[in-house]
């Protein structure tokens, strides 16, 4: 950003880096570092308002965003986790090879670094198509459509010594090919049992005690509803944060041309800190969307209680 | 870029210095440019178009008011007009106003930097503003939004059919042009201070607009969040705040009141800034209380965060969140009347006189006491459960913005008139308007309290007939008013071709931005200030030269 | 519209909380006027005394007075606090619903109020109240947003959708009073009022028992008409309405959205009341509301006989081909209803 700039408006010398409006390269590095901290200030506002509705909703229907999560695969957002943690960790070694002035280092450290977040892009694809390959796109319409005849076709496939009949009621398989003629959002019977449980070991809550229920029964396409609710926020948080993710790896592009120019030394790295505390902070905001979207209520699945 | 900026005062010793004005007359030199003032101007061109097109709604909503039936505007139509003028003069006008434009001019200069930290970044939202208020007009022309300012849901989300996605990702690109304005000056002011510019040698203008970019860093991005679930909500149709869905629209109302009370701080803590300028240059006298001043803006600032509560006493929330909102809002109204307190004791034993800005700020001082003290009418509780939604509100917020912020900025406008363009405007005008303001505000919006607590709600296009009498007066007071806000735009306009020039320190002015030359050149100053003296000092201590000003008045009375 | 009160521009007082909303609103402008007297009394004060005497004088220094900072960041504090306790104690009282009340139920839609009394009467945008009797509301809408305020009870609520909103008064005067919707609820919002009726005891006894028989269905068809539904603030037949214009159509072809057209005998009428989205005329919007379920069948007959005489056409006393019983439970109940509110 700051090559092409520099002063000519007068005669004292400038070392390269610095901008017109700068005294001194001090002045810049603070400057830049108080601003990216500002900045990160607001980042934590504008999550913090997702934070604040997750928090509300769930208070409110534990049930049904435990349900949520049973839908979501713990073990490729432990994958995520890792790799992410890993990616900060490249990151961080990426500023120490640029205070020391390794160029080499420097750049197989930021191509790991963009390495990792495009493995981690990848298994967010691959979570979403899932879902949308198992009606859990909060949007009636968005799923993929499987026509009434096919899925029967599929379990039928799937399971061929059972009748088609058996297979579709008792079977979970036959239950995830379910049919979905006009790719709606659609839980399962199983999501059910939640409340069943909840119910029985009385640690509903208000809210789930209207949300959940007509005339006493449990009601399918109300606690559905709530389970969407949490798919809704669900996509809105990881996709909010995946924007973000794309966003660094535009910065770390950025940082890789530089790099490779030679840029960076002991007196000039302020732009790969700050990338840095940005890369982190990105990371720090899955460190919490991990346990709150996959884990918690993991537990009740083994039947377990508050 | 670079031409331009290599064109500095440095190498042109001419008889005319170039200034930041005559630095290049391209369109390019003005898109592309760094400048933090070239920019501001841009945004006071930008801004006042859309607070002309606000104004044009509001005279048509003060119009169709005249009668008591539905007559000239039919309710559709009355709806989104009190709708378009709430969004624009809010998010288009109130909240960048004074920040974009005399904050973005002075505030460098003030503390005696070439530049804002992020030049680019400065530019960059601008563009956003013009993103955002471009989005805005084209939904307004296709049609418009009739969903109130406040986008509540679920009407916003499920029942209205109108342009609510366009104008709400309008409002939220624009909001990142306040977060972007609001990191800059929080950097510059931490890190660009000239030598000697102590924390507490800071003009209070500074201040005000640190705790304003406070507001602007922690409570924009919160609305931001908020519209864009409510775009998304919209868009799939499914989501959280609409309760056919299992959703809560009471939940919107906290996150949208979580940013949209700090933001009336947002308006109102710079135009504070400005005032505390005025009263203390033209009772040529220290500000009484500094430290106390200064301070009293950080506190609305934390405090504010912790009042949107009180929009809500009737919206079903528990009797004790309402006690804790309503106890907050009157701590939250102690910094604000020890400011008040602070201004008048300036005035005391000062050598106060009567220019247009000095007009303004008296004007301030008289309509912000009775804003604020209505606020206090609609902190108590029990009270504002009868006055919520009447035209109580309308008169008590329009105290606050129009009596607050725009008489602060249009006083502010005056006041650095002559170093922004150089031409010193009409004095003559200048106090005509500015009593026309003053006048046409107190006629319009004093019986709207009446009205109010006689019942009226607001958002109303028909009412009962025997609120007319006062609807009218309201009426006839817009009018003053109306042709009070246009004259400054044609004498303003008018000195930039046949005003006197204006001399680099008119009002002979210790401040930092009246130490260089009228206009400033492009990086401000010749040569890096170095602070020596306490703010607000007017006496020979700080290096101004008294007598020699005073040798120069008898030449020429107005330079 | 009632006895004046004694302060010109004052609205009416009818609840047994409204002195005391006025008790604070007095005490607030008192110290207003006393902060607004000092500052004033000072600035102009200032202005004069202080006016400049000498170009680019340099008057004395004057830092501040910690003393007189704590001073007025004290009294201004202690004011406030008295304020907050005055609000806090009248919001006390209008909110916290005492133990004997008398339940009527409200719903609100775009662009009415239906409210349904214990004993079973149903009113549109019209309340009937004992006068002295704590009445409770038990609130909540079809829709969106609305807010259900008698400027003379001094007190309001918000209406929530999927909600129960609770809101109680004690007329103390008999009169009529103005019923707003304080919540901006889109179209016709400010259309959506009404009034308040307290009644002495005896004659709400009267209301309640009510019967409207010694008046002709045109007659009885005209108050539902102008009154009791509210059809007239769409249907009243001026320019800027909403709803299709009423004089004059009955028998005649109207031409439908989508360019068919029908008779408008009985049965189109009747229809049209009922499932009004069925049949749009042209150059309208589908907006009206049902009122299936608000109308009994007499009423419905009274309303296509009133309708009927707008056409010049007095012979009132067929009514439309029976038609399946309008379906009971109606509109009233909200449909996550927990506790059964229109009982």
């Amino acid at each position: 950003m700051a090559q092409h700039d520099e002063d000519k408006h007068d005669d004292h010398y400038h070392p390269p880096g610095l901008q017109h409006q700068f005294d001194d390269m001090g002045q810049q590095m603070d400057s830049v570092t108080v601003g990216m901290w500002t900045f990160l200030a607001q980042e934590i506002m504008f999550f913090g308002g997702l934070f604040t509705v997750y928090l509300v909703f769930r208070s409110r229907f534990p049930m049904a965003f435990a349900a949520g999560s049973n839908h979501l695969d713990a073990f490729w957002g432990w994958l995520n986790t890792l790799v992410l943690i890993v990616s900060s960790l490249t990151m961080a070694l990426t500023v120490f090879f640029a205070q020391k002035g390794n160029r080499n280092m420097q750049v197989i450290m930021i191509l790991l670094t963009m390495v990792f977040g495009c493995v981690f892009l990848g298994v967010k694809a691959i979570e979403y198509s899932d879902k949308y390959n198992h009606g859990l796109v909060p949007v009636n319409g968005w799923n993929k459509v499987i026509p009434e005849g096919e899925h029967e076709k599929e379990a039928a496939m799937a399971l061929p010594f059972e009748t088609r009949a058996s297979a579709a009621e008792s079977n979970a398989a036959a239950e995830e090919h379910h049919a979905n003629p006009r790719g709606d959002f659609q839980i399962k019977d199983s999501d059910l049992d939640l409340v069943t449980l909840a119910q029985k070991e009385n640690f509903l809550t208000e809210s789930e005690k209207i949300g959940y229920f007509s005339n006493g029964e449990i009601d399918k396409a109300k606690f559905a509803g709530k389970v969407q609710i949490f798919f809704w926020i669900y996509f809105v948080m990881t996709g909010l944060h995946a924007l973000h993710m794309i966003i660094g790896l535009g910065i770390m592009l950025w940082l890789l041309y530089k790099a490779w120019k030679s840029t960076f030394n002991a007196d000039y790295y302020s732009p790969v800190e700050i990338s840095g505390l940005y890369w982190h902070f990105v990371d720090i905001v899955w460190i919490f969307l991990f346990p709150l979207l996959y884990l918690l209520g993991r537990h009740f699945l083994a039947g377990g209680h508050l | 870029m670079e031409n331009v900026d290599s064109k500095n005062l440095g190498e042109s010793q001419g008889e005319e210095k170039v200034n930041y004005l005559t630095n290049g007359f391209s369109l390019k030199s003005w898109l592309l440019t760094k400048d933090h003032k070239r920019i501001a101007i841009m945004y006071l061109i930008s801004v006042s178009v859309f607070f002309f097109m606000g104004g044009i709604y509001a005279g048509l909503i003060r119009l169709e008011l005249l009668t008591p039936a539905s007559d000239l505007l039919e309710s559709g139509t009355y709806n989104k007009v009190f709708t378009q003028h709430g969004v624009i003069m809010v998010f288009f006008f109130l909240i960048p106003a004074i920040p974009a434009i005399l904050g973005n001019f002075l505030l460098p200069i003030m503390i005696g930097a070439k530049d804002l930290a992020f030049p680019r970044i400065n530019l960059l939202s601008l563009y956003i503003y013009w993103v955002g208020g471009a989005l805005t007009l084209y939904a307004m022309m296709q049609g418009g939004v009739d969903t109130g300012w406040t986008f509540y849901t679920p009407y916003s989300t499920t029942f209205s059919n109108s342009y609510v996605m366009a104008v709400g990702l309008g409002v939220f690109i624009n909001g990142f042009s306040s977060i972007l304005t609001g990191l800059n000056f929080i950097v510059t002011t931490h890190t660009m201070r000239a030598p000697g510019m102590t924390w507490f040698r800071l003009p209070l203008f500074v201040w005000a607009h640190y705790a304003t970019s406070l507001v602007m860093i922690l409570g924009t991005p919160v609305v931001a969040i908020t519209i864009l679930l409510l775009a998304v909500e919209r868009l799939t149709q499914t989501g959280i705040f609409d309760p056919a869905l299992g959703g809560d629209p009471i939940l919107f109302q906290h996150l949208f009141w979580f940013y949209s009370h700090p933001a009336v701080y947002i308006m109102i803590l710079p135009s504070m800034g400005v005032i505390s300028e005025l009263i203390s240059s033209f009772s040529r006298k220290k500000i009484f209380g500094y430290e106390f001043i200064a301070f009293s803006s950080i506190a609305i600032a934390v405090f504010g965060f912790l009042v949107w509560g009180h929009h809500m006493f009737v919206s079903g929330q528990s009797i004790y969140a309402g006690l804790v909102f309503s106890f907050l809002t009157m701590v939250v109204a102690v910094p604000s009347a020890i400011k008040m307190f602070n201004w008048t004791a300036t005035m005391y034993k000062g050598s106060v006189s009567y220019d247009t800005p000095m007009l303004y700020a008296i004007g301030f001082l008289g309509l912000f006491l009775v804003g604020g003290l209505t606020g206090l009418f609609l902190g108590s509780v029990g009270l504002t459960v009868h006055l919520t939604d009447t035209y109580f509100i309308v008169a008590h917020f329009h105290y606050v913005m129009v009596g607050g912020t725009v008489l602060g900025y249009l006083g502010g406008i005056h006041y650095w008139w002559p170093k922004m363009t150089g031409r010193m405007y009409s004095e003559f005008w200048g106090k005509i308007s500015a009593m026309l303001v003053f006048i046409g505000f107190n006629l319009t919006f004093f019986p709207q309290f009446i009205i109010g607590y006689q019942g009226m709600p607001r958002r109303y296009a028909a009412y009962p007939p025997e609120f007319q009498v006062l609807n009218i007066f309201s009426t006839a007071g817009a009018t003053v008013l109306g042709i009070g806000m246009i004259l400054p735009v044609i004498y303003l306009v008018a000195s930039l071709f046949n005003g006197k020039k204006a001399g680099d320190n008119p009002w002979l002015l210790p401040g930092l931005e009246w130490r260089t030359s009228s206009p400033p050149p492009t990086f401000n100053f010749e040569e890096t200030p170095v602070v020596t003296w306490e703010a607000y000092s007017f006496g020979e201590e700080s290096g101004l030269d008294i007598e020699e000003a005073r040798r120069a008045h008898k030449v020429s009375p107005t330079a | 519209m009632q006895d004046k009160s004694w302060v010109p521009l004052f609205p009416d007082a009818a609840s047994s909380f409204a002195w005391q909303v006025d008790a604070l609103y007095f005490y607030l402008i008192g110290i207003s006027l006393f902060f607004a007297v000092i500052v004033v009394v000072a600035v102009i004060a200032f202005a004069i005394k202080y006016r400049e005497k000498e170009k680019f004088a340099t008057p004395e220094e004057i830092h501040g007075s910690i003393p007189l900072e704590l001073f007025w960041s004290f009294v201004p504090f202690v004011i406030s606090m008295t304020i907050f306790l005055g609000g806090a104690i009248v919001y006390y009282n209008q909110y916290k619903i005492p133990e004997d009340t008398m339940e009527i139920y409200v719903v609100g839609k775009q662009w009415m109020w239906k409210i349904q009394h214990g004993t079973g009467q149903r009113e549109i945008n019209e309340l009937h109240v004992p006068v002295g009797r704590n009445i409770k509301l038990t609130m909540t809408t079809e829709d969106v947003l609305h807010d259900f305020f008698i400027p003379a009870f001094r007190t309001k609520a918000d209406v929530v959708p999927g909600r129960y909103t609770n809101l109680w008064f004690r007329a103390t005067k008999p009169g009529r009073y103005h019923l707003f919707c304080a919540e901006y609820c889109g179209l016709n919002h400010s259309g959506m009022g009404g009034w308040v009726y307290v009644m002495e005891q005896k004659d709400f006894d009267n209301w309640l028992s009510g019967s409207v028989s010694d008046q002709t269905p045109v007659q009885a068809g005209e108050d539902l008409f102008k009154n009791k539904l509210g059809c007239a603030s769409c249907h009243a037949g001026g320019q800027n309405q909403r709803g299709a214009v009423l004089q004059g159509i009955f028998n005649k072809e109207v031409k439908l959205v989508g360019g068919q057209t029908v008779v408008a005998d009985e049965a189109y009428i009747r229809n049209s009341i009922l499932n009004p989205a069925g049949q749009i005329v042209e150059g309208y919007q589908p907006i009206m509301p049902t009122f299936k379920g608000q109308v009994t069948e007499e009423q419905l007959v009274a309303l296509v006989a009133y309708i009927k005489s707008l056409s010049g056409d007095t012979s009132a006393t067929t009514p439309g081909p029976p038609a399946p019983k309008p379906a009971e439970s109606g509109a009233m109940q909200p449909s996550s209803s927990p506790a059964g509110g229109s009982k």
